[in-house]
Formats: structure tokens, sequence, C-alpha cells
């Protein structure tokens, strides 16, 4: 077995997409003839990754972040390339593999909604193979970091987004996996959860010594979790290295949002770069770098009349697309 | 292995119970067919005395059989697994260690079976004292026959149902061929009509197809109206249909496999 213990080489996925246009007509032609397009989803990623490591894959939506996770848990086959994980072809989908690693992604996954999640925990402890005892001790550890005992006897329909996460998680950690693929671990959930998911993902890698994958539309993820950093960008590798080389490398900024007094639409170019927000309609915001945000805010306070201001990190798409798309 | 079965049966039953108001219905939609072809067959033999030598009674211990034997043998894995394919929620399943359709799907299967039996058994006792069967020549060697022609029936159904529900890691639209494949099911089986009925030429093509194993050999078997080469024969085209559709069902399940791509999130 390799040192490694994920080696990915010239690893692509080429999906085709069946694509036509609206109306009677063209639905009449495709049906005798369809049309394809390529999507070329991943092209050529490269990386090697030890054992015990935990890195963020970061990127932005459509990166190609997802079908990566899915061709090393073994879901996707791939067009091109190689992979292994812990030895193993992901896709052969090899018991012995199945056994050692987990993919913990969106809410339905492990945990069937019609009944307590107890009755799905025993049912994975008979399919990983687990006796009693380590059932047992498994069980307890996850219990002890994340709290799942008051969960467990209420069906998993009922539960909020954040406890179903957890129980999840839980769900899919029980066979104390070597391997960790989690795509999108904290989504949905509040500041709280978000932090008690990273708590333990830490503590999870320090005990276990597990090797964790992780993409993430937080930075904070990122940031708290991972010392390494790859990221995709329109299916391709475009940085690999450390997170403090990252931010270096991206001039870091933050976003402004303001409220004024009277209805809207005040020039603030002069401010910093006027950004679209379209969850916020209320607001204005502008980009400015971080080092400039005291003066700017300052600034703004004293020359306008402000009901409100918000000072919040941009979204990480946005960070890497500047960074990545010059 | 075992300990996996048992659990997946508690999770499978707990959800099937779960749903036991849609399974009545379920059950009470799949009654109307045969109870129809009960009444109308039996109303045609009493008024001409028999049709082609099939009396009321005959058809009646047909039905009333018929009943108990597709419910016993079919199952309803493309309603239960083909959408998985379709939206992603296969996902979870396929990298679980264990086979998502030879263990989960088929324990689905087996639950579903057993609470529909179960609601089946009033159903039929009430049949039973409306129609007044006269099973006179049951025997019970037919029935111990029979047991394990159903078994070995229901699995070639479950197979080749399955391979064709895996067909939809190709195409999404797979419920149109299996309404074909069932509509086979439907001529070839003897589930319109007792097979000896048939013309000549369909019952030739219908000893060499998989339906009549479902349907059609065990209910004979139970009726004890076959001869020994018959029930030879019978076996014998059970066991070569079994190995057909594992091999079917392989191959689809492999290749498609290669072909899953996972959407959704």
């Amino acid at each position: 077995m390799s040192p490694e213990t994920i080696l990915v080489e010239h690893l692509s996925k080429t999906y085709q997409v069946p694509e036509r246009e609206g109306g009677f007509g063209a639905a009449v032609r495709s049906f005798f003839k369809r049309k394809y397009k390529e999507v070329k989803a991943v092209q050529q990623i490269n990386f090697k990754i030890t054992q015990g490591e935990i890195v963020g894959f970061l990127g932005p939506n459509g990166a190609g972040k997802t079908t990566t996770l899915k061709m090393l848990s073994g879901l996707l086959h791939p067009t091109a390339g190689k992979a292994t994980v812990l030895g193993f072809t992901p896709w052969e989908l090899k018991t012995d593999y199945l056994l050692t690693m987990t993919l913990v992604m969106g809410q339905r996954n492990r945990l069937s909604w019609d009944i307590p999640a107890a009755d799905s925990f025993l049912l994975n402890q008979a399919i990983y193979r687990l006796s009693d005892d380590d059932y047992k001790r498994n069980y307890k550890e996850l219990d002890d970091l994340l709290e799942l005992e008051p969960l467990m006897k209420k069906p998993v329909r009922n539960l909020s987004l954040g406890e179903r996460m957890k129980c999840e998680i839980a769900a899919g950690l029980l066979h104390r996996p070597k391997v960790l693929f989690l795509d999108e671990p904290t989504i949905g959930l509040d500041i709280t959860g978000q932090a008690r998911i990273r708590e333990f993902l830490r503590e999870y890698n320090k005990r276990t010594g597990a090797t964790i994958l992780l993409t993430s539309h937080y930075m904070a993820d990122v940031t708290a979790l991972c010392e390494r950093i790859i990221i995709i960008h329109h299916g391709q590798l475009k940085y690999d290295g450390g997170i403090g080389d990252l931010s270096r490398k991206i001039a870091p900024f933050k976003l402004i949002g303001i409220r004024l007094a009277e209805a809207n639409s005040h020039d603030l170019s002069k401010y910093g770069t006027p950004v679209q927000n379209e969850e916020d309609w209320e607001k204005q915001y502008i980009q400015v770098k971080a080092e400039d945000v005291t003066r700017v805010t300052s600034g703004l306070l004293a020359d306008l009349p402000v009901h409100d201001i918000t000072i919040t990190d941009p979204p990480i798409e946005d960070v890497i697309e500047q960074a990545f798309n010059q | 292995m075992l300990k996996i079965f048992q659990r997946l049966w508690q999770v499978n039953w707990a959800e099937q119970w779960q749903y036991r108001a849609n399974l009545i219905m379920y059950l009470l939609y799949w009654l109307v067919s045969p109870i129809i072809y009960l009444a109308v067959w039996t109303s045609i033999a009493a008024t001409k005395g028999d049709v082609n030598g099939f009396t009321a009674n005959d058809f009646i211990t047909y039905y009333m059989t018929l009943l108990i034997v597709d419910q016993i043998t079919s199952n309803i894995v493309i309603h239960t697994f083909a959408y998985k394919i379709q939206d992603g929620t296969l996902s979870g399943e396929l990298i679980r260690p264990i086979h998502p359709m030879l263990t989960n799907a088929l324990v689905n299967n087996i639950a579903f079976k057993g609470l529909t039996i179960m609601g089946l058994v009033p159903i039929w006792i009430i049949l039973f004292f409306l129609f007044k069967p006269d099973f006179g020549n049951l025997a019970l060697s037919g029935i111990l026959l029979a047991i394990p022609a159903m078994i070995v029936g229901f699995f070639i159904g479950f197979l080749l149902s399955a391979a064709i529900t895996a067909l939809a890691f190709w195409t999404t639209r797979i419920y149109s061929l299996y309404e074909f494949y069932y509509a086979l099911h439907l001529l070839f089986s003897g589930q319109f009509v007792p097979l000896t009925l048939m013309p000549k030429l369909i019952q030739d093509i219908a000893q060499y197809l998989p339906f009549q194993l479902l349907i059609y050999f065990p209910i004979q078997l139970i009726l004890g109206k076959l001869s020994s080469a018959q029930i030879v024969q019978g076996y014998v085209t059970a066991g070569v249909w079994l190995l057909i559709s594992i091999a079917f069902f392989k191959w689809v399940w492999r290749e498609g496999v290669k072909r899953y791509s996972a959407v959704g999130a």
C-alpha cells in the first residue's frame, strides 16, 4: 500500500447532458436524435493526501468538488484517470473499502425518515459488522461529542435540520471509518451548530487519526479545521497548499452593508466597490480591503444618515472567483 | 449476514407498518381484477354448465388460490427502488457494504408482503363464505410441492423486475417498459384466465416463459392437477429461469452502476 491514503492522478469526469431547445418541433426532433452536450465537471486533477490530514476542498458552485468526492467515495465512475483510497479503487465498491470509509452528504442518506434514529443505528451496527462492545464504545464516543441520546427515540422526520445533521454524521461514523468524505457537513446549521460539528471533527481526527476531506461553503469551517486547502474551479485544480499561503495570495476584503435613513441609492463608490446582493435589497453593499474597514466605516457613519450597518466576510465563492479568475 | 437480515427486517417491518393505511388501499386495488375475473367466469360457467370443461367451482378454486399465490410471488420492487436511481437517493445505500437490491430491497418487499398477506386473510375468508368453493381434491402433498415452487417463483419475478428496475441507470423512463413486461405477465402467467383455456399457441409459448412459474404452475400444484412428468418439467423450467434471472440481473446491475450519475446532493 502506498503511504498516501488518497492518491488522485489525472482524474477526469465528463457528463453527457442531453439538451434540446424549447418548442414542439425540437421535442419531436429530439425524440429521434438526441443532442448531447459534454460537461467537463472534473479535468485532469492530481493530488495526494497522507494519513491524518484534514484537507479543505473549496470551489464555487459547479466547480467539481462534489463530483470529485463522489468519485473518491465510489459512487461515480470517472471518465479517465486513476484514484486509490487506502489502496482500493473506490468505484469497484469492494466491501472491504466500504467498511473503512464514509461519505456524509446532504440530509437524507443513512437514516430512514419513518423510524427513530436508534433503529437505523442498530441496522448500521449489523451492516458494518460491529460487535456489541465496539458498537457501544463508538456510540458512547459520538454521544459524548454530539449529545445524541435525546434525539435517538424520535422518528427522524420529526427532528430539526441541525439535529438530523448530527444524527447523519454520527450514523456515518459509527463504524469508525479511516477516511471521511464530507460534503458540506455544516450546511444549514446555526453558528453554534457549525462550531460544534467543527469541534467534533477536530476531536475525531485527533482520537482516531482519520483522514478527512471536506467541502464547505463557510470559510470559517475551513480556517478552523484545515491546514491544507485544495481549490478547484471549472473542474481544474487551481491551488493546493497551506491555508496561510492562500490568505496571502487572496487579498482579504470585507463586505460592508448599510441601510440609510432616507430611501436608498446613495452613490457609495467613493467608499469602496459597490456590489449587488440579491438576498438583501434593503441594504447597499460595498467591498473594501480588510485593513480599510475601520476607516471606511467611520467615514460612512460620519457622512451619511446610517440606520443599520453590517460588516461580513464575503462568500467563499466570490473570494475564489476574484483570486483565480483573473 | 443473518444479523444484517434480521435488523433489515426490523427496520423495514416498522417502516411498512407506518404506511399500513396505504397498504390496505393497495391491497383493495390489487384485489379488484382477480375478483372481477372470478365473478365473470363463475357466472358464465354457471349458465353454460362449463367452459371447455372448467366448471364454476373450478373457476372459484382457481381464483381463490390465485389470490394467495399471486400475493406470495409478486413484488413491487420497481415502485420502491426505481426512483432512488432517478433522484439520487440510492447514493447512501450504494456506499454501504451490502448490496442495495439483494438485501434491503428484497427484505422491504418481503415485509410488504407480510403485511398485505395479513390484510388478505380476512378478505379471503369472506370470499370463501360468499363463493363456497369446494377444494375437494386438495392434498397436503400438492401444497408442500407448491411451497418451494412459490419461493423460486418469487425470486425469479423479483430478479427480473429488479433487472428492469436497474435499467433506470440508463434511462429515466422505465415505467412504460415495465408496463409491457407486466402485460406479458398477465397474458402468459395464467392471471387473466387459466392457461388451459388459452389458445394452444399461447399455452405452448407460456410453458417456456417464466411468467407461469409465478402463478399457473403453483396453482396447479396446489390443486393437484399436474402429472408427475408435468411437475418435473415445471421444476426444471423454474431452475433454468432462476439461473437466467440471476445472470441477467447481475449483468444489468454491474453495467448499470457504472453509469450511475448520483444526481442531487
